[in-house]
């Protein structure tokens, strides 16, 4: 948990991140960021994701959960 | 009867064998006349890409990234069914990332793939154990992104312009012993890589991805006919050369 919410936090271009975040809130939210979460999803959890799972996840917390979903 | 692109007689590797443009390279090659030894990972798909050919084929299954088994399986090859006269490099893996989630191991596994194992498998094909010593061809497959820029694309853009260097330096080194090196940088060509990768994106972006070429997606054989072109000997005074064949995405 803690590496991941690191991860975002580089992802978002933020100091730190909180689970309750929203993610289409943050200044950096764009196609390039969505991405990026893509990519590290892949890389990560081995799990492959869209553009639209990572908005309806809502929150950084809800995007957890989705990455560690089966 | 006259057939300047005959490649009766002739033998080439070709690497990424299972599916899309390995395959449909495997299948013209193979009507046009020559043997064709497939490589892949997945020897399911190169059995069924076998099954297809009308020629002879050998299959070896090779993990691209293992360079001491590649080239023991090739000079064993080579002892059956005598020596070779070029490659066709396809074998490739996309690499979808921003540059602030570049991951340094992925980035390592994807120049291997796309660029280190074409060298190795040049370096294996020029000795004249293996080299037939005749109408050498080596064939690299590049992107249009080798030739022109594109945002969350800079690792594959890497392993891909990395080829057109690869390909001007061998053009020179290998013309003494006969062998020609070329390069195709294929457009977006409907297969399931491209499905893999236009699934990040929204349905708007396969609506993006047609405009970018003029005469729409290409289908795998409109590169494997380019291919079948640059190794047969109509193509013999071609060397070093980076061939744009997409549909005129590079001619925007």
């Amino acid at each position: 948990m803690e590496d991941f919410l690191e991860k975002m936090a580089e992802l978002f271009e933020e100091d730190t991140v909180q689970l309750t975040d929203t993610i289409v809130d943050f200044d950096a939210w764009d196609s390039l960021t969505s991405l990026s979460i893509i990519a590290y999803s892949g890389e990560e959890f081995q799990k492959t994701i869209t553009v639209s799972q990572i908005v309806e996840a809502k929150t950084i917390g809800g995007l957890y959960e989705l990455l560690k979903s089966n | 009867m006259y057939n300047p692109i005959s490649l009766a007689g002739k033998k080439y590797i070709v690497t990424g064998a299972s599916s899309g443009i390995g395959k449909a390279t495997s299948l013209l090659l193979s009507k046009l006349g020559a043997t064709i030894i497939l490589i892949d990972l997945n020897d399911k798909g190169l059995s069924e890409t076998a099954e297809s050919c009308l020629n002879e084929t050998k299959i070896l299954v090779v993990d691209l990234l293992d360079s001491a088994d590649l080239k023991a399986k090739i000079v064993n090859v080579v002892s059956e069914i005598g020596k070779i006269n070029g490659f066709i490099h396809l074998a490739g893996r996309p690499y979808l990332s921003p540059l602030k989630s570049l991951n340094e191991k992925v980035l390592l596994d994807v120049l291997k793939i796309n660029s280190i194992a074409g060298l190795e498998l040049a370096k294996i094909c020029s000795n004249k154990s293996v080299f037939s010593g005749e109408s050498g061809a080596f064939i690299f497959i590049s992107s249009v992104y080798g030739c022109v820029g594109s945002a969350a694309n800079v690792g594959y853009a890497m392993s891909k312009s990395a080829l057109h260097g690869i390909t001007k330096s061998l053009a020179i080194e290998l013309a003494p012993k006969g062998i020609r090196v070329n390069c195709i940088a294929p457009g977006f060509v409907k297969t399931n890589m491209l499905d893999s990768i236009s699934g990040s994106f929204s349905s708007e972006y396969d609506e993006v991805i047609n405009k970018l070429h003029p005469l729409g997606l290409g289908d795998a054989e409109d590169i494997a006919n380019s291919i079948a072109f640059l190794v047969s000997d109509m193509a013999k005074w071609i060397t070093g050369s980076i061939i744009n064949v997409d549909g005129g995405f590079t001619a925007q």
